[in-house]
Parts: structure tokens; sequence; C-alpha cells
């Protein structure tokens, strides 16, 4: 089943920390957003493979905003 | 009948009552993974202490369907005992019998037990495994009109009595705002369940077919409603949870909270705190660590873990005595605070004020969250609870403030304008309104249009208002009493502790304040 990660707060994507086709663990950053003077990473929910990463560095996201789909 | 007949006959009367609701049901309740009422109460009162009372009631014998049938202790056992040597009340509901309905008669032991708790000034205990109210007996008109008096009591005693509702199986409606109004909520995972509507009323009422767990389980209230407080894995970890709980808190709220012997030195230096911070202030660290670093023998009992991560509340000790910690998370949202962090942090300050037990803040804030959502969610009136609880509190207070202190976010974790007895920083700490990219964009908004190159020019005023945020500035301002080594932290609270002791401070008299909820 794909699995869609959703940003869980407003900010702007810093850095993407896994290309689409990667496999993540569950707890590893997948994008990572700048928000509140912070670097906050948004983590995979579980493990799998990055099936696509939808934002691109630079890109202002909303919270709730899909940055990415699992496998 | 001679007395030896008669005793006799009193003997065997309470073998029925603590026989519970029958071998089948007591059954059932170990094949569900439950103890029974009765074993529970063995595991939370000192061996011989509990006293019963009401052991020989039964039902009030107006539901034509009981009619010939006893109720043994009519579903409710009530008492009071010792728990590691201190008294309590207890009102422990018994599922096998009725489940765990309140009973026109199991009510009124239960008023009883709450009398006993109340007048003695003693903490009160629920161990709640109930369907809810027995509707049999109360429904109608002439039975419901004169109840509900439950819940105006417990709010009454709130804040006077430790008050603990662990729910160690169903509790629905009656049963679901006993906890709510209670200072502590323990969950059993997998058994126990809370909801003001059950699954069969929900159905009735609102269509929506859903499981007990999935409507109020553990998980639900823990990690998503922040109604329960804390997790657990089975009854015997639950009990174990109120007594920990229970070991920090005063009988009531005009004794001083327990100290115990402590072998932990005062003066600990611990190395770990000098690398925990990254170099880098916008990368995160788990502020947990910090306070098991610092606190007495790494022990800290964490309320509401699962739940608005992003500020971390509960209780430890410091040189042997209490302390409730609030701590900012870098490692969740940044740490800034939102709607049901600020909600948890003002409600945790709030019950460590109530009972005496000093607070130590750690400041890692970059603020609190901005945007259209937050404000929607009402960030204003939430961030405002915050504001009103560490406002209220004459407990002594300690600041130490690790790292960023932004804007309100310093205030609300009691900055120097907030009564704290002693305010210190590390020297990575960063006190000021806003950062410096949002305050440059602010400040000299038309200087950096103007200029030939404007992102040079933002650049170099960016550096400019960065060299103004540094804890020497507000140290020599003698705003913060000291900048201090992160290693000297547990020296420095222990101290700060011992001085603030004898902390008194009259607030004017008021009936009661208008608090933001």
């Amino acid at each position: 089943m794909p699995e869609e990660i959703k940003a869980h707060i407003t900010g702007v994507v810093f850095q993407i920390t896994a290309a689409a086709g990667a496999r993540v663990a569950a707890g590893d950053p997948v994008i990572v957003l700048e928000s509140m003077k912070m670097e906050i990473p948004v983590e995979a929910p579980r493990d799998g493979a990055v099936k696509e990463i939808r934002v691109q560095e630079g890109q202002t996201v909303q919270e709730g905003d899909v940055v990415a789909v699992l496998e | 009948m001679g007395m030896k007949e008669l005793v006799d006959e009193l003997a065997a009367k309470r073998t029925r009552a603590r026989a519970m609701g029958g071998e089948e049901a007591v059954a059932r309740q170990h094949a569900a993974g439950k103890l029974t009422v009765r074993e529970r109460l063995d595991l939370l009162f000192d061996a011989g202490t509990l006293t019963e009372i009401g052991v020989q009631a039964t039902h009030a014998g107006i539901a034509p369907d009981l009619a010939g049938r006893e109720t043994p202790a009519d579903g409710v056992v009530t008492g009071f005992g010792r728990i590691a040597g201190r008294l309590a009340s207890v009102i422990a509901y018994d599922f096998t019998v009725m489940a765990g309905s309140m009973g026109r008669t199991a009510e009124v032991k239960c008023n009883r037990a709450r009398e006993i708790a109340y007048t003695k000034r003693f903490p009160m205990i629920w161990l709640i495994d109930s369907a809810g109210a027995r509707i049999q007996e109360a429904i109608g008109s002439k039975s419901f009109a004169g109840s509900g008096l439950l819940f105006r009591e417990e709010s009454i005693m709130s804040g006077v009595v430790p008050q603990v509702a662990a729910m160690m199986g169903p509790g629905a409606a009656g049963t679901a705002y006993i906890p709510a109004l209670a200072d502590f909520v323990p969950m059993v995972k997998g058994t126990s369940n809370m909801a003001l509507g059950g699954p069969p009323l929900v159905k009735a009422v609102v269509g929506e077919d859903i499981t007990a767990e999935e409507l109020g389980g553990s998980k639900v209230h823990c990690e998503i409603s922040g109604c329960g407080d804390l997790e657990v894995e089975d009854d015997r970890a639950c009990i174990r949870a109120i007594k920990d709980y229970l070991a920090y808190f005063p009988q009531n709220n005009t004794e001083p909270p327990p100290v115990v012997p402590c072998d932990d030195p005062p003066d600990r230096r611990e190395e770990a705190l000098l690398t925990l911070v990254p170099d880098s202030p916008r990368r995160a660290y788990d502020v947990k660590k910090v306070v098991r670093a610092v606190v007495d023998h790494g022990v800290f009992l964490e309320l509401k873990p699962a739940w608005a991560k992003n500020v971390v509340v509960g209780l430890a000790r410091l040189g042997g005595a209490p302390v409730g910690i609030v701590a900012n998370q870098p490692m969740v949202l940044g740490g800034a605070l939102d709607v049901d962090s600020a909600d948890k942090a003002a409600r945790f300050i709030m019950l460590c004020d109530a009972f005496s037990i000093p607070l130590v803040f750690l400041q890692d804030v970059p603020g609190f969250m901005v945007g259209s959502k937050v404000e929607r969610a009402g960030i204003i009136r939430h961030g405002a609870k915050m504001l009103y609880a560490v406002s209220e509190a004459t407990v002594p207070k300690l600041t130490v403030v690790l790292r960023k202190a932004y804007g309100a976010g310093y205030f609300v974790m009691c900055g120097r304008g907030y009564e704290p007895d002693l305010i210190v920083g590390w020297p990575t700490a960063e006190i000021s309104v806003m950062g410096p990219e949002g305050g440059t964009n602010i400040v000299f908004r038309r200087e950096i249009a103007a200029a030939a190159s404007p992102e040079e020019e933002r650049a170099r005023r960016v550096e400019e208002f960065r060299k103004l945020i540094n804890p020497y500035m507000a140290a020599g301002a003698a705003l913060i009493d000291d900048v201090i080594d992160p290693r000297e932290t547990r020296g420095v609270l222990i101290r700060g502790l011992a001085m603030a002791r004898t902390k008194t401070l009259q607030r004017p008299w008021k009936k009661h304040g208008v608090m933001p909820v």
C-alpha cells in the first residue's frame, strides 16, 4: 500500500535527504523543512522504499501537504 | 440465634461479597487480561492496611430484573488504606458485578469514600472498570434529577488532595468525567477505554460504527486527545504508575511534598552536557537527555509523553526533593509551542503549584508557532493559558536557558519577568524578541531595499543583529543571574531550590481569576 508522507509543520523545504527509489527505515528523515528558525525533519512513518518526492528544495509547503510517497 | 451463629452468618456474608460476581465472571475478567478489583487493591495498598467500607452493600431493589439477586458490594469496592505508609481513599469498580455499573447504592458508597478523602485531606484514587451508569436504576426523571454531585465534589477537591483516576477497563459517560477531573490518568493498553458515549450509544445517536478501542482506547487518549497521562502495559504496571506518581505528592495542599534521602551527589557534573547541544543552532537534540543527566539518578516520570511532544513535562527529584520539569523539546517541531503543548504545560504548572512542587524550566524555544492554521486553532488564548499559569504559580521557580529563548516563548517558560527565583543561561543561550533573520527583515527593511546589493546588506545586518543575541548581554545587564557551564546545571539547581524553599508570595485576594481556557 503506498503511503503519503505529509508535512507536520508549515515551512520551506531546506533539504531533500532521500531520493526516489531509496529505502528508508521508520524514523529516517525524508526531507528537512526549515521553519521556526530550526531544521525540522519530516520522517518516514514506516520502513519502505520512497516512491516519489513531491517537493523541491526552496519550496514552501503547508502543514498537511504531501511531500513524498512511500511504496 | 446466639452470637456465635450471628458471627458465622456475618462471615458467610463477607465471603459471598468478596467472591465478587462469581467464578465465571472472575474467569472472564482474567481472560480479558485484567486482574479482579480485589487483586488490584492487594497490589495498591500496603499488605493488610485496606479497611473496606460498604462490603455488605447490594443493589437498591428498584430494578425489576434484579429482584431476588444480590450484587456483591454493589459492584464497587470502597475504603481506605496505606500506600507506602500514607493514607489514601479508594473507589474501585468491579466489572464482574453488573459490569461495574454505577448503581444507586454504589454511589452512596462512593460518596462516602470521597467524603473521607475530602474531610481528612488525603489522596483519592479511582480504579475505573465500569460500563457507566446502571441504567435500570437511573432511568427516569425521579432517579436522575438528583444525581451528578460526584463531579461537583471532585471539582471542589481539585487542588486540595491529589486525585488519580486509573483507567483499567471501560469508562463510559459518568465514569469518563471522573478521569477528566482527576490530576493523573494512567490507561492500560488494550483493555481500557473512555468515551462520553460508548459505541452502542454512538451508533444509535450519530450512526457511526466504531469499536471502543478506536473510539477511546489508550492510544487515542494518550497520543491524540491528551485526556490520558500515561499508557501502561498491564494492570500491574498501572498500579506501579499510581504509586510512583503519588510518591512525589504531599497528602494535601497544606503539606510540603515528601523529601527522600538522596545519595546522588548534589554537585555531580555531567560531562555529556558539554557536547549535547549541536554546533548549529538550527539542529535538534533530545532535551530529555538534559533532564535525565540533571535529576537524581536519572529518574524522570514523564507525563503525557506521547502527546504534544514539543514540550516535555514530568516529575523528578533534585537532592531528594520533588520538582516538576517543564522543558522544550527541539526534536519535535523544533521545540516551537503550539495549541496542545501550551495546554499540556499550563495544566502541569497548575498541578505542581497546587501541591507546592517547585518548577524547573529548561528553555530551548524558537517561539510560538505562527501561521493561519494555529491562529484559527486559537493559539492566542491557548498560549495565554501558559502565561496565566506561570504567572499565578507561587512555588519556587528555576529557569535554565539552554539555547533559544525567543519571543513569548521566553515569557511562558518563566523568563525574568515571571518571578524565577534563579534564572541562568548556558553559554549557548539566545534570548531575544525574535531571531536575527526575522528581526533584520523588519527593522532594516528600508535600508536593505535601498542598498546597492540588498543581499549583502541583509547578511551584514543579520550578523550585526546576531552579535546582540548572547547570554553575556543579558548577564551583563544583570537580567539573568549567571552564565553557567552546562556541567554545573545540577549543582546550580539544587542550590537554587534550597535558597527558594522559604519563598513567600502573598497575591492580592480574589475569588478567582478569569483563566483564558
